[in-house]
């Protein structure tokens, strides 16, 4: 199959500055994808690059095996939809904007009305089709960039930060829409997110950026300190590793690789740390759990390990995990 | 004080009694003014998108020569101009010189920097999503061009009214390429400076009366524009 994305030395500097860096990045096609990372570690950069918004200062970048050399032509333009962190919609209603960004595709006039109802009914945004733009909410709002977004029925649909400035109920409709067309045969979304476990309980594949660099590590459970005789000083805890890899100041534990107990396992793995359970929340059914043993860890479990270890706030766990599952950057 | 109060009303009776000769006058001023915005509103606008959408090498020396022009003396081009069309110059064979196409010529170069400037900086005050937005949805050079001059068409109005408030204000070249010819070339500020030279101090200011009018309409209209685009 190929590939949405090929990236090849890819670099973009702004202010002289590497804002980033990516040496080799596939990005497969068909799949739910989440770039994961903090504010400015280069996630709305690459979705930029991604969108053909912008263009990399050096190397290459192919849309689904072909590479681009100045622009997209108007069928490579139709593979993509890109929604903003913060959408902007034009003067006039919902289907206004929907219509226009039809038109801009060089998609029929027969074909948009039919188009349109689709889009709505995806975002469950039918009730507000004839209403103005600058009188929706800031959910409404997404909601209605998407719609334009889908409407062309891209093959790949790029999001930047879909869930930020949302509540509780917006969020819980947006995860359910993302779901709903990565579903869809032959569609890839690209989504960013600074909510690790939100990303990576929604997406087949994460993709983590820490300062404009790709790292293999799962950006979750990331701790800053020193690596001493294949063991890592938090200056809290020492975490088994097997690496000797001492230019590494940073090491991440991948949440799927975290054993949850209330007693502690008489197991191979070399790292037991006990703490006190702090938060459980539920997304897309994975229970996340935080657990506080001096650093605070992020696991992942199912509901039913929630029930059967019948676990509460409050409670004292121990967590568990190989020294082969810490990687080190 | 009385030759003041006098002048005032006999210029209020002359505009009250729809002086013919008056309204002809004001109807040159405001058509050659119209069709110079016009004229100068479909080159400076494109252009002014154009500028500002891309970049090119040279594109600060443009912006500067644009800044420079807006600065440049009205009588310095209606010298230039006076040049090019006398008998004498290169496009004397036109005789355009002394026609109210000679006035709508030089009032459009007047304009045409002020209105290019006022394009380029609605696009680059515009909201900084919009080009991206028209981008992503598939908006290509003159489409986007189109989209954006569309999105900010209250700002690109009130480029062109700007510029035909300073079209109708000019003097200088109005003078020279147009001659004051009565009934023809004669426009309300070449009116009321001779009006004023020859003593008749009430028809010139019942022009001045009527110019500070459309001042004012122009004025109104701004705002009002500038409302509709918040």
């Amino acid at each position: 199959m190929t590939a949405a994305y090929q990236l090849n030395n890819i670099k973009v500097f702004h202010q002289q500055q590497c804002n980033l860096d990516i040496p080799q990045l596939t990005i497969p096609s068909d799949q739910c994808i989440a770039l994961l990372g903090d504010n400015g570690a280069g996630k709305s950069t690459l979705l930029n690059l991604l969108a053909y918004l912008d263009m990399p200062n050096e190397g290459q970048l192919r849309l689904m095996g072909q590479t681009i050399k100045s622009s997209l032509s108007p069928a490579q333009r139709r593979t993509i939809g890109y929604v903003n962190q913060q959408p902007f919609l034009l003067a006039g209603s919902v289907t206004d904007n929907i219509a226009l960004a039809l038109k801009l595709q060089g998609i029929a006039a027969a074909q948009r009305p039919s188009l349109i109802r689709e889009a709505l009914q995806h975002v469950n945004l039918t009730h507000l089709a004839t209403q103005t733009a600058n009188t929706l909410s800031g959910g409404e709002l997404k909601r209605a960039a998407i719609a334009r977004a889908i409407a062309h029925e891209p093959q790949i649909l790029l999001l930047d930060e879909p869930f930020s400035h949302l509540d509780q109920s917006h969020i819980q409709q947006f995860e359910v829409i993302i779901e709903q067309l990565a579903a869809q045969a032959g569609k890839t979304v690209i989504f960013s997110t600074h909510d690790r476990l939100q990303g990576a309980a929604l997406a087949n594949t994460t993709i983590n950026l820490i300062k404009g660099k790709v790292t293999k590590s799962p950006i979750l459970n990331v701790f800053h300190g020193q690596l001493k005789d294949k063991i890592f000083d938090t200056g809290k805890l020492h975490i088994h590793t097997t690496s000797q890899h001492h230019q590494a100041s940073h090491i991440a534990i991948d949440p799927h690789e975290i054993i949850i107990s209330t007693d502690v396992l008489d197991s191979s793995m070399r790292n037991h740390f006990s703490g006190r359970l702090t938060a459980i929340s539920e997304e897309t059914g994975v229970i996340h759990l935080t657990i506080d043993c001096k650093e605070r860890f992020y696991a992942l479990i199912s509901p039913e390990s929630l029930y059967s270890l019948n676990l509460s706030i409050g409670n004292t766990l121990c967590l568990s995990f190989k020294s082969t599952a810490v990687s080190l950057f | 004080m009385s030759y003041f109060t006098d002048s005032f009303s006999a210029a209020v009776d002359l505009i009250t009694a729809l002086d013919p000769e008056l309204f002809q006058i004001v109807f040159n001023s405001v058509s050659i003014s119209l069709i110079a915005a016009l004229i100068a509103g479909v080159l400076a606008i494109p252009a002014g998108i154009v500028m500002a959408l891309n970049r090119f090498p040279g594109k600060q020396l443009v912006q500067h020569t644009l800044n420079t022009l807006m600065a440049m003396p009205t009588v310095l081009i209606g010298l230039l101009l006076y040049g090019l069309f006398s008998r004498l110059g290169p496009l004397g064979h036109l005789e355009l010189l002394y026609t109210p196409t000679a006035i709508i010529i030089a009032e459009a170069i007047l304009i045409f920097p002020i209105m290019m400037n006022l394009a380029i900086a609605a696009v680059t005050a515009a909201d900084p999503r919009l080009v991206p937005t028209l981008v992503s949805l598939g908006a290509k050079s003159a489409s986007l061009a189109f989209q954006v001059a569309k999105q900010t068409r209250f700002i690109m109005l009130a480029a062109v009214i700007t510029g035909f408030g300073r079209a109708i204000g000019e003097v200088g070249a109005a003078m020279m390429l147009g001659g004051n010819i009565a009934g023809y070339t004669r426009t309300m500020t070449t009116a009321i400076a001779l009006e004023t030279s020859k003593g008749e101090f009430e028809t010139g200011l019942a022009l001045g009366l009527l110019l500070l009018l459309i001042a004012f309409l122009v004025n109104f209209i701004l705002s009002w524009l500038q409302r509709e685009q918040q």
